[in-house]
């Protein structure tokens, strides 16, 4: 299945702004993390605080939905998903 | 009504020109809160005077220090340690004698946030913090005023304008925010933002055009870009998820 990533503001520095990445079924935003971090140097010291703990202020979205308020990592990916990575800027 | 005098017709000819002479009086009527006078409040309280803007409310606890200097453009050299809202209301009004500016040196959370907002029509978010920003964006949010949320770090920014009695509120959009910490920011980036900010108000005032007010808004200045992403509401949430909220000492605000 096929899924469509976007990452925002300063997760842009380390990694594409928006693409396509390929699933078997089954799949979880927990693996889809996996990948990324493996494909893109930095993510995941800017994603979590710990293996398998994500910083609590990174908003991953799942065509929309916050996943922190689904199944977190553990929320299913379907065939066509937006997944938004997106940590909010806090600075005035 | 206000009927635009002579000279304002004269000042603002140009901007009447957009707007209609009854968009500018309803600009001229609005009243404004303007939270935080760093380089999100100073660029917005600049553009907003400029636009004539009948009152505005600029509050802030700080002093000017030479490291704001790099993006707070109502400042010189010369400020450097005199009270920012006193500052700010003073270039203000040098830009603009015929509108009121009040300053309140206070930090949002020592005074009630319901009295900071009280008479006033819109308030723009300058803040650097989120606990500062979900006090008076959740007050806001239950006393009808529209909160328009902006941010920066580096490069990147976002707005969303908070219409009360709608989805998502700042809650829904900032579920866990980052920590309290001196953020990066390059100049520009407050001044793009800020200006996305008085837009928006201007488009409030004036009735103009839809507010940013289904998604967030997303600056990319790197790649001179910017997104709309869509946020849902989180279920739960418990300053959204009530239709109707009471004051806690019962009064009602307005």
């Amino acid at each position: 299945m096929k899924v469509h990533v976007k990452a925002f503001a300063t997760f842009r520095e380390v990694m594409d702004s928006q693409f396509d990445m390929d699933f078997p079924k089954g799949a979880t935003i927990h693996t889809l993390l996996a990948e990324l971090t493996g494909k893109f140097e930095g993510l995941g010291e800017l994603m979590f605080a710990a293996p398998g703990t994500l910083r609590d202020f990174v908003n991953i979205l799942k065509n929309g939905r916050n996943v922190h308020f689904l199944a977190g990592l553990d929320t299913p990916l379907d065939d066509g998903d937006v997944i938004a990575l997106f940590p909010p800027v806090a600075g005035g | 009504m206000a009927v635009l005098s002579k000279e304002q017709k004269e000042r603002y000819r140009r901007q009447i020109a957009v707007v209609g002479e009854d968009g500018q009086e309803k600009i001229g009527r609005t009243r404004l809160l303007i939270a935080g006078a760093g380089g999100l409040g100073s660029t917005a309280a600049l553009f907003a005077a400029m636009a004539g803007f009948g009152t505005i409310r600029i509050i802030d606890p700080d002093c000017i220090e030479e490291t704001n200097l790099n993006r707070q453009l109502l400042y010189r050299e010369a400020d450097i340690g005199r009270p920012k809202a006193d500052t700010a209301a003073k270039a203000l009004h040098a830009m603009n004698s015929s509108i009121d500016v009040e300053p309140v040196t206070a930090a949002i959370g020592t005074a009630p946030a319901r009295d900071l907002i009280r008479g006033i029509d819109l308030v723009i978010d300058g803040l650097d913090n989120y606990p500062a920003r979900f006090l008076l964006a959740d007050a806001a949010w239950k006393c009808g005023i529209p909160f328009i949320h902006g941010a920066v770090e580096g490069f990147y920014g976002q707005v969303c304008t908070i219409l009360p009695k709608t989805y998502p509120c700042l809650r829904c959009i900032v579920p866990n925010p980052p920590p309290v910490r001196e953020t990066p920011i390059i100049g520009v980036t407050t001044g793009v933002i800020g200006c996305i900010q008085v837009t928006e108000a201007i488009k409030l005032a004036t009735g103009t055009g839809l507010p940013i007010s289904d998604h967030l808004w997303l600056w990319d200045g790197i790649r001179q870009k910017s997104d709309r992403l869509k946020i849902e509401r989180i279920p739960t949430c418990h300053v959204c998820g009530k239709d109707e909220y009471q004051i806690p000492t019962g009064e009602r605000v307005r």
